[in-house]
């Protein structure tokens, strides 16, 4: 019922190319991240899916069928907004209530007062029942009567989730749902929103500028940039085999290090970057050593985040480490840290991941020379 | 310091309530007036109420003053009385009906004297209609020009500032060229129609509308809303404060317009508002008249003043709104 | 393709919606400003048969015959005294409200009330108790000229001065004013009643644009030194106000130059003894409407119009570069 594809997507706002040529194919049933720094177009093209937002070129298709000039609500999709975008006026019953009437009562029956008189028993039991089924999933069957302006932020979160889930659409479009909530409602909210995609078993495009939910929640992740999708893969992929250093770079926290690396053979040299994780740098082991100067040390309590320099580069370096063995270094002391073939991630001047077959030729040269 | 600081204050009061007392001196006097007879008006007597004794109303007794025949027709009333004494007997009764205290006087006069009550309806009918209209021209297009995207939404805004440059009143002869060459003088459209565009309407709607985030419209378009119902379904409800606002800001000043009324109407007092039979009130009283056309100012300012007194905090704050932009 | 759907239905809703906003804003804004500026080069009237262009005369009229002279003096005269009045009372009484702890909302109750009421009706109020006998105003002036206390304090002879050397002890003893029937008195008791009917407005505004003013500013001046009422008034709120006072200025002197309510109500046939309160609105009014001389009506609605014109330009220019804070 839900499949959706994304096809040569082009879109600029004047000057500005928004979306350079965008492709994307979402399995039904498939929780779909799109994520990215702010800026990258991944909004824009939540709102091109949903039919609000034009697109310059391409095509979307909503389970095989071209929707490209369909508009937004006769897609049969839903949507969470950032905002919720409750209306402030009604009360949370009607606000579930209104995509159903707008969908299954005509004109006349959506008048005020006059409109319910005409409204057959059946259609009127049917929305109530839809709207109890919706209220009783998230929960908030005991707000029904209230306004959007009495609730918190985490309960107006969960009506304009019941607003969106209260139909039978195509797919959930979610554009940063959980980006005005606080940071522990966040993570319970993440959870919930998984657990609710198991139960639907339907499709969500969810987009977000936050790693960790897409990595948390998300069947497949398409991470974006300068309106390019850079890589679209399960979320164990991206981490382990990213395709490119932005890539590598986005994901994970602290930062993964870059090590600049010139293989120098008889006839010429070759510029390559290795990209180590901060977790598979360790301390005075691995095959390949680094001198290292402190510059700084946190402290998290399971683990310490250690910032350091290496001779002649500027850049911070990070690495976590066990307390147990980490407790002589001092800020401005001297260590070495070190890291292992398998662990490494070999991109070449212009930032591409290489393939295994060249990987394996660099560190045989490596080894080779060394 | 606690004394330099009671002194100011008192100082600060007692300006405030001379103030006070200039402005609200005119309102005690109309009031004052509505109550009293001729006499006590002429005289500057009676205090506020006034004593309230019985007055005989003169023209009611001229009034009934019968003629021969008709004290013919009465002698049967007055068993034998010459036709002189007929009269009498009759004209003491008549001047008993026509005895009253002067606030009844007063007030009863307002509203027989001239179709006050007429007015006062017209004075609804034109200010409602004049704000529905309004506002729904300008819903909509303050709609457009804040949530769409189209081509030539930038010029559109500018005729609409420049449009508030543009006084209605000054205009009015003009305007009251073109009515007459439509023969529309002397009828309500006249005194509704150059009043249901309000450009200071569009504008006010559109600031506020600018304030209404974008995802609350994307969220009814994606609920199946078109762009109409949009309008009337999602903005017209969040934007009740406003509209409250436009609201008291279009009756206070239509109610009131009296140059526009007096242009457009001539003459057919059935399409009086309240200031212009007001006015013609004036333009026939004599010395007796005072009280009854004070009682009329009373029964026309009265409306807006206890609604602005029930609802005070909306007001000023509607009044605030519009003014500040 | 497809492409560009939702623009085209945006830019279709977006002209139908707009349309008739639109179409009356040319029919009732602007068509008339074209037809009075074509009229006044004319001796238009309705029902008259022969119209001619009389190219400038009608201007030229205006401009020379006394009784336009007497229509630019009332008018200026009339913004000139008002607008000033107007604006530093509603700012005199918003100030001092803001000051007290008690009653702020009973004053702002009181001083608005001339507002919501009908100028009409409060015009013809006024008349009434400023007619020259039996009207209150004069009654209670000569009450005060027999009671020894108050003659003796407002004319000075207390103090040795000449009685009859102030204004009270020579109305005394020479009578008072006639006010609206005196051609010395008329238009500024016209004045008078526009101030009062006016300031509370201008007091709604400048108590909004006090609340805006940060109260830290206020404190931190008092640290720096400005320890007067009058210096922090002239360091914070003046210029605070600044916004404020250049819409309250604007407002005014538009409002006051269509002043015609107080004029026709009392001097319905005149302008006022001697054409002294002949205001512009009263002159359209009367040429145009009463008389059918339609052609200098619409000369006189085109000056005006240049009038609002050059009021809202000076507004614009101070907005630029005046008052802009943030």
């Amino acid at each position: 019922m839900g499949s959706i594809h994304l096809k040569n997507i082009f879109k600029s706002f004047g000057p500005t190319r928004v979306l350079k040529n965008v492709s994307l194919e979402i399995n039904d049933g498939e929780f779909t991240a799109l994520v990215g720094p702010s800026g990258c177009g991944k909004s824009t093209l939540l709102r091109i899916l949903a039919g609000l937002e034009d697109l310059d070129n391409g095509t979307v298709s909503i389970d095989g069928r071209d929707v490209s000039g369909v508009r937004a609500s006769d897609r049969n999709l839903s949507m969470v907004f950032q905002s919720y975008a409750l209306y402030p006026h009604l009360t949370v019953r009607e606000n579930i209530a209104v995509p159903l009437r707008m969908r299954q009562l005509n004109p006349s029956q959506r008048l005020p007062l006059i409109g319910s008189m005409i409204t057959p028993a059946t259609a009127k039991k049917e929305i109530t029942d839809k709207i109890n089924t919706a209220t009783d999933m998230l929960d908030i069957g005991h707000l029904l009567d209230r306004k959007p302006g009495q609730l918190s932020g985490g309960q107006r979160q969960r009506v304009a989730l019941g607003r969106a889930l209260v139909r039978d659409p195509e797919a959930f479009l979610l554009d940063e749902p959980l980006s005005n909530l606080d940071a522990k409602l966040r993570v319970q909210t993440r959870a919930e929103i998984t657990q609710l995609h198991r139960q639907l078993d339907a499709t969500f495009v969810y987009v977000t500028h936050d790693q960790v939910e897409a990595m948390t929640m998300a069947d497949r992740i398409a991470v974006m940039m300068d309106g390019e999708i850079l890589q679209y893969d399960t979320p164990e992929n991206i981490y382990s085999k990213p395709a490119s250093i932005h890539v590598a770079e986005f994901i994970g926290s602290p930062k993964i290090n870059i090590f600049p690396v010139e293989l120098i053979s008889p006839d010429q040299g070759t510029r390559f970057q290795i990209g180590v994780r901060p977790e598979y740098l360790k301390q005075k082991n691995g095959k390949f050593r680094l001198k290292a100067v402190i510059s700084h040390l946190e402290n998290l309590g399971p683990e310490i985040q250690v910032q350091f320099t290496l001779p002649g580069i500027d850049t911070l370096f990070h690495t976590r480490l066990d307390p147990k063995s980490a407790g002589s270094l001092t800020i401005g002391s001297t260590t070495q840290f070190g890291f292992d073939e398998v662990d490494c991630h070999l991109f070449n001047d212009r930032g591409v991941r290489l393939s295994p077959h060249k990987t394996r030729q660099f560190f045989k040269t490596l080894n080779d020379s060394t | 310091m606690i004394n330099a600081f009671f002194l100011s204050s008192t100082i600060k009061h007692g300006v405030l309530l001379v103030g006070a007392l200039i402005v609200l001196v005119p309102f005690y006097m109309m009031v004052s007036y509505s109550f009293k007879s001729p006499g006590e008006i002429e005289r500057n007597t009676g205090g506020f109420f006034g004593s309230q004794e019985l007055m005989v109303d003169e023209r009611c007794v001229k009034l009934q003053d019968p003629n021969k025949d008709e004290v013919i027709a009465l002698r049967p009333r007055f068993p034998g009385l010459d036709d002189d004494g007929v009269r009498k007997a009759f004209m003491a009764e008549v001047e008993q009906d026509c005895s009253m205290i002067p606030v009844v006087f007063n007030y009863s006069k307002a509203f027989s004297q001239a179709p006050l009550l007429r007015y006062l309806l017209n004075g609804v009918i034109v200010t409602v209609s004049i704000f529905l209209i309004q506002i729904v021209v300008a819903l909509p297009a303050a709609f457009a020009l804040s949530k769409l995207r189209f081509w030539g939404r930038e010029t559109v805004f500018t005729m609409v500032i420049l449009g508030l440059l543009i006084p209605v009143h000054a205009i009015a002869l003009p305007l009251y060229i073109m009515l007459a060459k439509v023969e529309l003088i002397n009828t309500y459209a006249a005194l509704i129609v150059p009043w249901t565009i309000s450009v200071f309407g569009i504008f006010l709607m559109r600031q506020f509308f600018m304030t209404v985030p974008d995802d609350l419209i994307d969220a009814a378009r994606m609920d199946g809303m078109s762009e109409y119902a949009i309008v009337w379904r999602v903005m017209l409800p969040t934007a009740i404060p406003a509209l409250l606002a436009f609201a008291i800001f279009s009756v206070v000043a239509h109610w009131n317009d009296y140059f526009w009324p007096r242009i457009v109407i001539t003459g057919d007092r059935s399409l009086f508002t309240p200031p212009l039979g007001l006015r013609e009130f004036k333009g026939d009283a004599d010395g007796s008249f005072y009280g009854p056309m004070m009682a009329t100012a009373t029964v026309i300012v009265t409306p807006l003043i206890v609604a602005f007194l029930l609802a005070q905090k909306r007001f000023i704050e509607g009044i605030t709104l519009t003014g500040m932009k | 393709m497809t492409a560009a759907l939702n623009h085209q239905r945006q830019t279709l809703s977006a002209w139908i919606m707009l349309s008739p906003a639109l179409i009356l804003m040319m029919v009732i804004l602007i068509l008339p400003i074209l037809i009075a500026f074509g009229l006044s080069f004319t001796d238009y009237g309705l029902g008259v048969k022969s119209v001619d262009f009389v190219g400038l005369e009608n201007y030229e009229r205006i401009f020379t015959r006394s009784t336009f002279k007497k229509m630019f003096t009332a008018t200026v005269l009339y913004v000139i005294v008002v607008v000033p009045f107007s604006v530093g009372l509603g700012l005199g009484a918003a100030l001092l409200i803001q000051s007290v702890r008690r009653g702020r909302e009973f004053y702002k109750t009181i001083y608005f009330l001339p507002v919501m009421a009908s100028l009409l009706a409060m015009a013809i109020v006024w008349e009434f108790m400023l007619h020259p006998t039996i009207g209150v105003l004069n009654e209670t002036l000569q009450g005060g000229c027999d009671s020894a206390i108050i003659h003796g304090l407002l004319t000075g002879s207390w103090f040795g001065a000449d009685p009859l050397a102030s204004w009270y002890g020579d109305q005394c003893a020479n009578g008072f004013p006639l006010w609206l029937g005196d051609r010395d008195y008329a238009l500024w008791t016209i004045c008078f009643i526009g101030i009062w009917q006016s300031f509370g407005f201008n007091m709604v505004l400048y108590l909004a644009g006090l609340t805006s003013v940060p109260r830290d500013l206020y404190h931190a001046a008092e640290m720096d030194g400005a320890s007067s009422a009058w210096e922090r008034f002239r360091l914070i709120t003046w210029p605070m106000l600044g916004p404020t006072t250049v819409f309250v200025v604007t407002i005014t002197v538009i409002r006051s130059f269509q002043v015609f309510d107080t004029v026709e109500a009392i001097f319905p046939d005149s302008g006022g003894p001697g054409k002294t309160a002949y205001v512009m609105m009263f002159a359209i009014y009367e040429k145009g409407i009463k008389q059918n001389l339609l052609g200098t009506g619409a000369a006189i609605t085109v000056i005006f119009l240049m009038f609002v014109i050059v009021v809202t330009l000076i507004q614009r220019w101070f907005i630029d570069r005046k008052t802009h804070y943030t």
